[in-house]
């Protein structure tokens, strides 16, 4: 789901992180700070476990793969921001030692995977889970998912539109390999893996972690 | 001393390099960017070949594939003429920044560069600690499960299997960053 290094010009990057930048200023020092003692090592871990799932790949129909996102429990479980902050520090990692994604799309993808699908999550929860439990987490992680898939087929669309020189694969090719998969197969396994993942977190009881 | 003026080659590196990086994100000219390759290639003559080999394993299959499928279906799907040149030009743009990128931080040391903002290298540490814990758990988990099984595990036993076990490797992940997150704090971090 990543967009690569080089697939969207300045014009979009740039901008991508001035809205970026001070949403992860904000996101650091509120939720990565002195305070952060008891969290941080919790966040770490689901960091990291975000990290390994998202090297997981799903084939699917056609020869090509889907993967999780896995942040979405972030959102639920402390918020939008800290999702962000540690999706984004997943990517910067991801772009650095294995060339997925890349550093002028860090904003984008960030905003896409890290922001927009966690907070579309986060609602989803917010607004079910009292009623809903395990249905909740199912919908957020599904929910989540589909944003950010649609976000970053959007952008792809946009680049293409800005200038066919540059990107030349039209919106509705992008669009269709991106979310076709990812609505039939991927968020259906992010789904369940947001409701697996909470349900064990629950049973844990770890320092740090409310549930 | 050393380390301090190391930390600051580092920074100078990371600022050229991302002024760099961007600078070629915005070429579309095939022969502009075949003059780009051949300056990095002179600039980073050195240790390319490592570079080189990531490229080709991590991002020229993604790249190449993605295009020539776009390509393949707007020629024969779409019955379109799509020119080659802008999906060459994709190509040969993700790979020529991703080099510069592999070969500024085989040169950089990371973490040194990252010092004056602790909280962020704090959770830099556990995170790559915790990415490689947990790389080895699942790594183990699948290997446990293969040898306890007379076939190859198929999607099921995975998840049957990782029902089991993902609880207390999850629990265990998190006892080691807290460990490593004390341990850095009562180092200053």
């Amino acid at each position: 789901m990543h967009v690569p290094d080089g697939f969207l010009s300045p014009q979009i990057t740039i901008p991508a992180y001035a809205v970026a930048a001070p949403l992860w200023a904000v996101g650091v020092r509120r939720y990565f700070g002195r305070g952060a003692v008891e969290s941080l090592p919790v966040v770490g871990s689901l960091t990291a476990l975000a990290f390994v799932i998202q090297t997981i790949m799903i084939p699917v129909p056609g020869g090509t793969s889907t993967h999780l996102v896995g942040v979405a429990l972030l959102a639920i479980l402390y918020h939008p921001l800290v999702a962000f902050v540690c999706e984004s520090l997943v990517l910067l990692l991801q772009a650095v030692f294995f060339g997925a994604g890349g550093v002028t799309v860090l904003g984008v993808n960030a905003l896409a995977m890290g922001l927009l699908g966690p907070a579309a999550a986060w609602l989803v929860y917010r607004l079910l889970g009292r009623v809903w439990g395990r249905g909740a987490a199912f919908l957020a992680g599904y929910v989540g998912l589909q944003v950010s898939t649609v976000a970053v087929a959007a952008v792809l669309g946009l680049q293409h539109h800005l200038s066919e020189r540059y990107f030349p694969i039209p919106f509705s090719v992008s669009f269709a390999a991106m979310v076709i998969p990812s609505a039939t197969v991927t968020g259906v396994v992010e789904g369940l893996y947001t409701v697996f993942a909470l349900s064990l977190l629950r049973k844990a009881k770890l320092r740090g972690l409310e549930l | 001393m050393g380390s301090s003026s190391d930390a600051r080659r580092s920074r100078a590196w990371l600022a050229a390099w991302v002024v760099a990086v961007f600078g070629l994100s915005a070429l579309t000219d095939l022969r502009t960017l075949g003059i780009a390759c051949a300056a990095a290639a002179l600039i980073f003559w050195r240790g390319s070949w490592r570079a080189v080999r990531k490229v080709l394993l991590s991002v020229l299959p993604i790249t190449l594939g993605l295009s020539l499928a776009s390509w393949a279906w707007l020629r024969f799907g779409l019955k379109t003429g799509p020119s080659v040149q802008p999906f060459l030009a994709l190509g040969l743009r993700a790979a020529l920044i991703a080099f510069v990128t592999f070969s500024v931080l085989a040169r950089v040391n990371l973490l040194r560069a990252l010092a004056p903002w602790p909280s962020l290298v704090r959770l830099l540490c556990l995170a790559l600690a915790q990415i490689h814990a947990l790389r080895l758990l699942a790594t183990e988990s699948l290997l446990g499960l293969r040898s306890r099984m007379p076939r190859k595990p198929g999607a099921i036993d995975l998840v049957r299997g990782a029902g089991g076990i993902t609880g207390a490797l999850f629990g265990l992940a998190t006892r080691n960053a807290r460990d490593i997150s004390d341990a850095m704090r009562s180092r200053g971090f």
